[in-house]
């Protein structure tokens, strides 16, 4: 479905990005693991049309999305939840959610919608016409998911949903994210929380230094990996091989 | 509240804010007509035109949460446009002596002469909006500022359809109070409308935060411009009402002065809401013409040696100042008048007149601190 072939990106000097390649198949919840600046975001920028790749290709459904501006985009059916749960404060939660129904005009497929929003998260039910700025951290965080998912999305994109929230908070968010997948949307999850992200995903990612350090299922990398590294950020991550060890 | 009430107040959510609105705006009308005073109709009728263009600033300014300076600009378009739209062919050879031939003979009755005045002003808009709806922030204030100087400088100088910086005489009085109440009425519909539409959610969503408002795919750069014309029809048709009720005017009139009235007024109604935009206008129109009617007879009657100056702009500003200190959202901050605030108001009525958290300053404070935390 989504498809990126040796991507390279930069910010003026700066090489952030050198050579990603990265295959999302429809279905599939696939996660993009690395340490703080591995490159996992600014490769996200370049899906959502932000960053415009200096070499490589991105095709979404076998159309290239070179050129394409961000709001072009999302309307061929790609919603990111950005990295801090960008909603609207001052706007309701069912403001919120209408803006990200826009998309679309049909009203009942809206008012549809908003209900099965308010069943998969009854808090934010709760609350429609509460200003979204009175939630807490981990209620913004469901309404920035919910917020994204009414643009019935083909492909979800989540930065970091499970950060700066209260470990109770991140399981149900890792709950939510599974569930989603169960029922059928096709999810790239990037994440700094790899043993959580690990346990849901079909496969993933491994980015250092911006290059694709490794990837496959949870099973593979885990068996070849040292998870502890990952975080740390080594630049070599991968056990055995005799590449070494990039990290104590 | 009776059954229907709730019906309908579910069915359409603004209902009961412009039906509030416009009622209180058709009383003042229909008192000031029963009472037959023309210094009271001059007030009345002032204060609608300026309803109306505070309404029109209110679309733009209030929903995109920039400070837009050029509003009177367009009112001014307007004006000069909706006179040499209705203007008699030879009345136009003694007010408007080198007006250019193909214009001599357009001689339009009052409404269509008034709207196609406000299509004008909305055209100017449209082009001039295209550049400049692209900033943001401190760049966008200070363009749109240029922008007010660059019109104030073509009406003063493009002799030919303005008469220069001379007074432009010899208008017919078309505006009286009911018709400006009407208008008024007609955009505080249109306003609230444009809030709750899709495009006005999506402006008030980039207030809140540009970059997610285009991570969700929003064109920020359509959306503004579409305000703004929408806002400068409502400016150039409050331009046409003004040249229609003052008769002689000259391009002096759409300048500084007038721009930090309308000003003063959104700001201390509270620019995010309709209710604040019209109650503003009121309670600013009232302080204003009262001050200078004690300013005018203290000066008539020679009470102080020298006649006094300034009395009323000063305290406007000192109004202002106040206001944004105190209160820096308006009176109104983000409430609307409608049933769920006057059932706030109402001590008897059940448990369910839940007040929306939205208008509550302590919410507010909290959002951006959670934005600040990040």
């Amino acid at each position: 479905m989504l498809e990126l072939k040796d991507v390279h990106a930069q910010y003026g000097a700066i090489v952030a990005l050198r050579g990603v390649s990265i295959h999302v198949a429809e279905g599939d919840l696939v996660g993009l693991l690395g340490a703080n600046g591995a490159g996992k975001t600014t490769t996200l920028l370049t899906i959502a049309g932000v960053i415009k790749p200096s070499r490589g290709e991105i095709t979404f459904r076998g159309v290239s999305l070179a050129g394409l501006p961000p709001e072009m985009i999302v309307r061929k059916g790609i919603a990111m939840v950005p990295e801090g749960r960008e909603i609207f404060p001052t706007l309701t939660v069912q403001q919120n959610l209408r803006l990200g129904a826009f998309i679309r005009r049909n009203r009942v497929e809206y008012r549809h919608d908003l209900e099965e929003m308010g069943e998969l998260f009854p808090i934010l039910g709760e609350r429609m016409h509460q200003s979204a700025g009175t939630l807490s951290g981990g209620e913004q965080q469901q309404l920035a998911i919910a917020r994204a998912l009414m643009s019935r999305p083909r492909l979800l994109i989540l930065d970091e949903p499970s950060l700066g929230l209260a470990p109770r908070l991140v399981d149900q968010v890792f709950r939510l994210i599974a569930r989603l997948r169960r029922e059928g949307m096709t999810i790239l999850l990037v994440e700094q929380n790899v043993i959580q992200t690990l346990r849901i995903v079909d496969r993933a990612y491994l980015i250092s230094m911006g290059q694709v350090e490794m990837s496959g299922t949870p099973e593979e990398l885990k068996r070849h990996v040292d998870m502890e590294s990952v975080y740390l950020g080594a630049t070599v991550a991968a056990r055995g091989g005799g590449q070494g060890r990039g990290a104590p | 509240m009776s059954m229907s009430l709730r019906l309908l107040r579910d069915r359409i959510p603004g209902a009961s804010t412009v039906l509030m609105l416009v009622v209180m705006l058709l009383l003042i009308a229909a008192v000031t007509e029963a009472l037959g005073s023309t210094v009271l109709s001059r007030f009345a009728i002032r204060m609608f035109i300026d309803m109306t263009l505070v309404l029109g600033l209110q679309m733009f300014m209030g929903n995109s949460n920039i400070l837009w300076f050029p509003h009177v600009g367009f009112m001014g378009i307007g004006a000069y446009a909706s006179v040499i739209f209705s203007m008699s062919p030879l009345q136009k050879i003694l007010s408007l002596p080198e007006l250019y031939p193909f214009l001599a003979d357009v001689n339009l009755p009052f409404l269509p002469a008034l709207l196609a005045g406000a299509l004008v002003a909305a055209a100017v808009a449209a082009v001039i909006g295209l550049p400049l709806m692209r900033l943001s922030d401190f760049p966008a204030v200070i363009a749109g500022f240029a922008m007010l100087i660059v019109i104030h400088a073509v009406l003063t100088h493009w002799e030919a359809l303005t008469n220069g910086p001379q007074t432009l005489f010899g208008v017919e009085r078309r505006t009286y109070v009911m018709n400006s109440a009407i208008w008024a009425c007609v955009f505080v519909a249109v306003a609230y409308w444009f809030k709750e539409s899709k495009s006005g959610l999506q402006l008030r969503a980039s207030r809140d935060d540009l970059v997610s408002t285009s991570s969700i795919g929003v064109n920020i750069v359509a959306v503004r411009w579409f305000a703004l014309v929408l806002s400068a029809f409502a400016a150039g048709i409050a331009g046409g009402l003004f040249a229609h009720f003052i008769t002689s005017f000259s391009p002096k009139a759409f300048f500084l002065r007038e721009t930090f009235i309308i000003l003063a007024m959104l700001v201390i109604g509270g620019p995010a809401t309709v209710t604040g935009a019209v109650l503003g206008t009121v309670i600013v129109t009232i302080v204003y013409q009262t001050l200078r009617w004690v300013e005018n007879t203290l000066n008539i009657e020679q009470v102080f040696a020298q006649p006094i100056a300034g009395l009323t702009d000063i305290t406007l500003a000192v109004m202002l100042i106040g206001m944004l200190i105190l209160r820096p959202a308006g009176i109104f901050e983000r409430r609307e008048i409608g049933w769920q605030a006057l059932r706030a108001l109402w001590p008897w009525t059940g448990a369910d007149a839940a007040p929306e958290p939205a208008a509550d300053p302590q919410v507010v404070r909290k959002a951006a601190e959670t934005k600040q935390r990040r």
